[in-house]
């Protein structure tokens, strides 16, 4: 009799108890919000904890994975050096190649810019003869005193110095170019870090080829000079002819003086003077 | 010494809490992960020498987890409280040295605990898929019997010779 009225004792025990959990996890499902103190102490004092193993997880997990990467890690590493090798040498060829780029850009473009000269107005003109003589490096334009132009007016092409006028008519004008060893030039000498070195451009006329070491142009420097090869050449706007920054030429060899204290730069002039065709006569005194 | 048993006792819970969420992450089995919370009711009832407190242990770490993890309030402290009854039950009629009855042991509990959370889920409107619990059942029971060699022996040892060990009034 007692062990039967324990059974129902308990069986009454579990259902009310099964009933009371159900509705209690009912009220407190995922979608159902409910204070709960006990639960956030416990997040509160596990949150650091949590904290710590997982970082701590996640570096151990990182190296156990990174482990079984090591063979693979090692052929990546292979073929990345072999890469980054060739794109070495790859970006020491662009770097030149850039550089070069600076350099003659606006002489590739058969351009310049020298606001000087711009500033001036220009008039284009057809070169109707040259010198005749070997003595003399001169051209004839046809503009003369008409279209404004005067003596000592700098003359240029599309890509750089010409020279200037020596003598002027009133249709024509007689032009002296800076291959002539009279056609001195007060120039400036830019290497590709962009500073300049002063000098005098000098025509060696008497030479028989402007291509080669002993061209038509040239400039003498003290031995310490920073003056290379590849180095530009402009005009340094100094001797009141001709306007800064209007390209002559580019440094082709550097040979150094017998008494070892001066070197000369030969200087490749940028100008084809021997295809010259048409030119343009910068009206800085013909135009005052 | 008996205060040092219960600071375990509540170090070991404490650890058995976290641990799924955080270490056993990345030893997860496609989602699957040990339920240590269980694994050490099934211990704790194994060893203890009442049927209530064996209960009682359930019902208390049942409830703390129910609340750690704030939703379904009564889920886990219903699910252990039985846990711990079949464990309990079990331990007194297996051979508890015997690691391969507790293996045995800790398999089919883990089953049936994971069963009734799959039950009790569905009981209340979750929206599981057959195949998904039964996946889960097997997984969680599975990883946590691959657990019992490792905890075991030393947990064992421990409620028998260690800090773990019940001593009764007379000999504190």
């Amino acid at each position: 009799m007692r062990k039967r009225a324990n059974v129902t004792g308990i069986t009454i025990l579990v259902f009310f108890l099964l009933l009371a959990i159900l509705i209690s996890m009912r009220l407190t499902g995922l979608d159902r919000s409910f204070p709960n103190p006990v639960g956030n102490v416990l997040q509160r004092v596990a949150a650091p904890v949590e904290y710590v193993i997982l970082s701590a997880g996640r570096s151990v997990s990182d190296h156990w994975k990174m482990l079984w990467r090591i063979p693979r890690i090692e052929t990546e590493n292979e073929t990345l050096q072999l890469q980054m090798d060739e794109l070495m040498a790859e970006n020491l060829r662009l770097k030149s190649q850039i550089l070069a780029g600076l350099r003659y850009n606006e002489l590739d473009q058969a351009q310049f810019r020298a606001p000087t000269a711009d500033k001036y107005e220009q008039i284009g003109a057809s070169i109707v003869n040259r010198n005749p003589s070997a003595w003399f490096q001169t051209l004839i334009l046809n503009r003369g005193s008409r279209d404004g132009v005067a003596v000592e007016d700098p003359v240029v092409a599309h890509s750089g110095l010409v020279g200037k006028v020596i003598s002027v008519s009133g249709g024509t004008c007689e032009v002296l170019m800076i291959l002539d060893s009279e056609g001195q030039v007060s120039a400036l000498v830019r290497e590709s870090a962009g500073e300049g070195v002063f000098g005098i451009v000098q025509g060696t006329y008497d030479r028989s080829s402007r291509l080669t070491a002993e061209g038509n142009l040239q400039m003498t420097f003290r031995r310490e000079d920073p003056v290379n090869r590849g180095d530009l050449v402009y005009t340094s706007g100094i001797g009141g002819v001709y306007p800064k920054d209007i390209p002559i030429g580019k440094v082709v060899e550097i040979k150094l003086d017998r008494s070892g204290l001066m070197k000369t730069a030969y200087i490749e002039p940028i100008v084809h003077f021997d295809s010259l065709e048409e030119v343009y006569i910068i009206k800085t005194v013909g135009g005052e | 010494m008996r205060y040092i048993r219960y600071l375990l006792l509540a170090v070991l819970f404490f650890f058995s809490l976290i641990l799924p969420g955080t270490l056993f992450h990345f030893w997860s089995w496609g989602g699957v992960k040990p339920d240590l919370v269980m694994l050490l009711t099934i211990y704790f009832a194994m060893h203890h020498r009442s049927a209530v407190y064996a209960l009682g242990t359930g019902i208390i770490f049942g409830l703390l987890q129910d609340l750690f993890l704030g939703k379904y309030i009564g889920m886990y402290a219903l699910t252990l409280m039985v846990v711990a009854g079949l464990s309990f039950w079990l331990a007194g009629r297996w051979y508890r040295e015997n690691l391969f009855l507790t293996l045995v042991l800790v398999f089919g509990v883990s089953l049936a605990g994971q069963a009734m959370i799959g039950f009790l889920g569905l009981a209340v409107g979750s929206l599981w898929s057959p195949t998904e619990i039964l996946r889960l059942v097997l997984g969680i029971a599975v990883y946590n019997t691959i657990l019992t060699p490792m905890t075991y022996p030393w947990i064992h040892h421990s409620f028998l010779y260690g800090w773990l060990r019940y001593r009764p009034k007379y000999e504190r």
